[in-house]
């Protein structure tokens, strides 16, 4: 065995547990162990290393200007309790003046170091004499605490001591910093259950490679899962409403592809079989390797905003009621005015025949001018009755520049709440090349309302699974735009789908009959026209096409 | 189709511009032995009034062009003799305080009664002649 052999066995014999134990404190950080009793057992590993030598960790105070103690097993009670606490600066002894300065500072003897000036007699009656202490430093610059040594004679760190020195801070390091993550994460996911609590909402996060799932105490009685009950993704599926349940995961799926955050309104069921209308909104966490490690999700129990809901919809029939009786009025005026003209004109007619023929003087050019007059005048007054089509264009009419995607869209909007509590579903197929319009917004709007209104009633008595409408826009060669409204209902009378347009034709017990009549009138003083059918596989359809606004065929970009 | 007038016939202009109300009530009053001189524009009968004696008008109010009221100020001004009966679409207080206040004799709803119509007319020319 050479010379250089011997002295490298030596070094293994030595470095092997030195090896060992700091695997073991590199697992006890990665169990979470306590961290007094990491810091503790990297300050024993560090002693057993070198004979005489002892060491302490000082930790950081959050707010940065005082040491904690740390770990120092084998330092006099004494000293480990004046030091605790100390403020760190340019003059407190090694540790207080390296966290301060933020480098290493080696005392060789402290009995003669201004340093030390102020601790000198605390270090004398515990017997040490140099002491060399070196920042913790994170990841992220900031200093965690220091790691010293200490020796009873006046000296200065050999090469050997220096080396353990790095491996202790550096161990040191990740233990604090990993802790102060942790207790950063628990201070956050306790703040967030806390508002989580406060609000009427869950919180709740998947982990799909598990397959488990955490949610937070209210969501437990949201979704009426037991205290203890175990959780995984099957288990909020099971809570979804069914017809609702491919929709939610379609969204959940387009989110995860998209990277996007989701939100969807639905329902879901409860053991008892209550059903609560909830939104939920989401998003899902990823690696670097693109998995998805975990689905954050919120969920709000809209049971308080549906009772607003309701009243609103309450207010809004009240406002509709209204607003018919208020047509009606100015429909009676209108008519009245314009019936006047062609009724004076027959009246004025047939006092003039019967007086020629008093007076015995009747051409029979005049009388066939003034029974002309009457038949011309009695066709005009039809026409008034009919046309309310003049309504719609005598009345003001404001003209501008419309996508029709956007004004459904908008009107859904304003019939959520008659969506929501009709139980039904509406599906809206949109096309984005549709062209604008140069249409009256608020008469488009009242059609667009009409004929959903009558969509969802038409599928009323229909069980809540079938309740279904398709809204749907489709561009004619970007020439016309078109609109249709699909229920699955009963459908048309079969005979004459058309006969719907009919004044007075209603099936409805409070219809006045006149909301189809009204619809067309609007369409077609749009230049455009308005038709209805019966769809095979059930239900009707009422489609209306409106001219592409001229000089503009092609609609905005989507 | 005017019937013949006779050469002695009273004249009686008349201003409407729905021409279904304008004939026919043409011919109500030709059917009582009036001359009647239709126009179914404010501004042709102004034209007329400045170059012939006009004893009576009978007007519509709601016009497209010149409104009846209009029509009125301008009368007042230019022939303040001509005597004035108002047919009208529908009641309108503000129009009729107006009419009376220009001088109109008579303030008809249509459809108006034919008899009420022709005696308000006779009565009119009959006030006319004695002033």
């Amino acid at each position: 065995m050479s010379e250089r052999d011997r002295i490298d066995k030596g070094d293994r014999e030595k470095e092997e547990p030195f090896y060992a134990g700091q695997g073991r404190i590199l697992e006890m950080i990665a169990v979470s162990a306590p961290l007094a009793d990491i810091l503790t057992r990297i300050v024993l590993l560090m002693e057993a290393q070198t004979d005489g030598l002892r060491c302490s960790i000082l930790l950081l105070s959050y707010d940065g200007k005082h040491v904690r103690h740390g770990a120092a097993p084998n330092l006099p009670e004494a000293y480990v309790k004046a030091v605790d606490g100390l403020p760190i600066g340019p003059r407190v002894g090694s540790c207080g003046t390296s966290m301060y300065l933020r480098k290493p500072v080696v005392v060789t003897d402290v009995l003669i170091d201004p340093l030390w000036s102020d601790y000198r007699g605390l270090a004398k009656s515990c017997g040490l004499r140099a002491c060399w202490s070196t920042p913790i430093i994170s990841s992220h610059g900031d200093v965690l605490g220091s790691f010293a040594m200490y020796r009873q004679e006046p000296r200065g760190p050999n090469a050997e001591e220096t080396r353990l020195t790095e491996i202790a801070t550096h161990i040191a390091g990740i233990a604090i910093e990993r802790q102060q993550d942790h207790g950063m994460l628990r201070e956050r996911e306790a703040r967030i259950s806390l508002a989580a609590e406060s609000a009427d909402l869950a919180f709740w996060v998947l982990y799909p490679e598990q397959n488990t799932a955490w949610i937070s105490e209210k969501g437990r009685t949201m979704y009426g899962f037991a205290p203890d009950e175990p959780l995984t993704r099957e288990s909020f599926v099971s809570r979804i409403h069914p017809d609702e349940r491919v929709a939610v995961q379609a969204a959940l799926e387009q989110a995860r592809a998209s990277q996007e955050t989701f939100e969807i309104e639905h329902r879901i069921v409860l053991p008892d079989g209550k059903t609560r209308w909830v939104i939920t909104r989401g998003r899902s966490l990823w690696d670097e390797q693109g998995n998805v490690l975990k689905k954050i999700c919120v969920t709000i129990d809209l049971s308080a905003q549906k009772q607003s809901d309701l009243q609103l919809q309450v207010q809004r029939e009240e406002l509709a009621r209204l607003s018919r009786i208020a047509l009606m009025g100015e429909m009676t005026a209108s008519l009245g005015h314009e019936l006047n003209q062609p009724l004076t004109a027959i009246a004025n007619n047939a006092a003039a025949a019967r007086r020629f023929f008093d007076r015995g003087q009747i051409d029979p050019a005049i009388l066939k001018q003034l029974l002309a007059d009457i038949a011309a005048a009695s066709h005009r007054a039809g026409e008034v009755i009919n046309g309310i089509r003049e309504m719609a264009r005598k009345g003001k009419s404001t003209r501008s520049l419309l996508n029709l995607n956007g004004v459904i869209g908008d009107t859904i909007r304003l019939v959520r709440s008659d969506i929501l509590i009709r139980e039904t579903t509406v599906v809206a197929d949109f096309d984005s090349r549709l062209p604008d319009v140069e249409a009256d917004l608020v008469q488009i709007q009242q059609v667009l309302l009409n004929l959903i209104m009558n969509a969802l009633d038409a599928v009323e008595t229909l069980p809540p699974a079938e309740r279904r409408i398709i809204i749907r826009t489709r561009s004619l060669e970007g020439k016309s735009a078109e609109v249709s409204v699909r229920d699955f209902g009963a459908g048309l009378p079969k005979d004459r789908p058309d006969k719907v347009f009919d004044h007075f034709f209603s099936t409805k017990a409070e219809g006045t009959g006149m909301g189809l009549t009204i619809v067309r009138s609007i369409v077609e003083a749009h230049a455009g026209t308005l038709v209805a059918e019966n769809v095979e596989g059930g239900g009707a359809r009422f489609f209306f096409r409106i001219p592409a606004a001229q000089g503009l065929p092609v609609g905005k970009a989507a | 189709m005017t019937p013949v007038e006779k050469s002695d016939a009273e004249i009686v202009c008349l201003v409407d511009d729905d021409p279904l109300v304008l004939r026919s009530t043409g011919l109500l009053l030709a059917s009582e032995g009036f001359a009647v001189r239709q126009f179914d524009k404010g501004e042709d009968f102004i034209a007329y009034v400045g170059a012939h004696e006009v004893p009576l008008v009978v007007l519509d109010i709601w016009m497209e062009e010149m409104t009846g009221l209009e029509v009125l100020a301008r009368l007042c001004a230019t022939s303040p003799q001509t005597h004035v009966i108002v047919i009208t679409g529908h009641e309108d207080t503000a129009a009729r305080i107006l009419a009376m206040q220009f001088g109109t004799v008579a303030f008809l709803i249509k459809p108006f009664d034919d008899e009420q119509f022709l005696s308000a007319v006779r009565g009119a020319l009959a006030m006319h002649a004695i002033q």
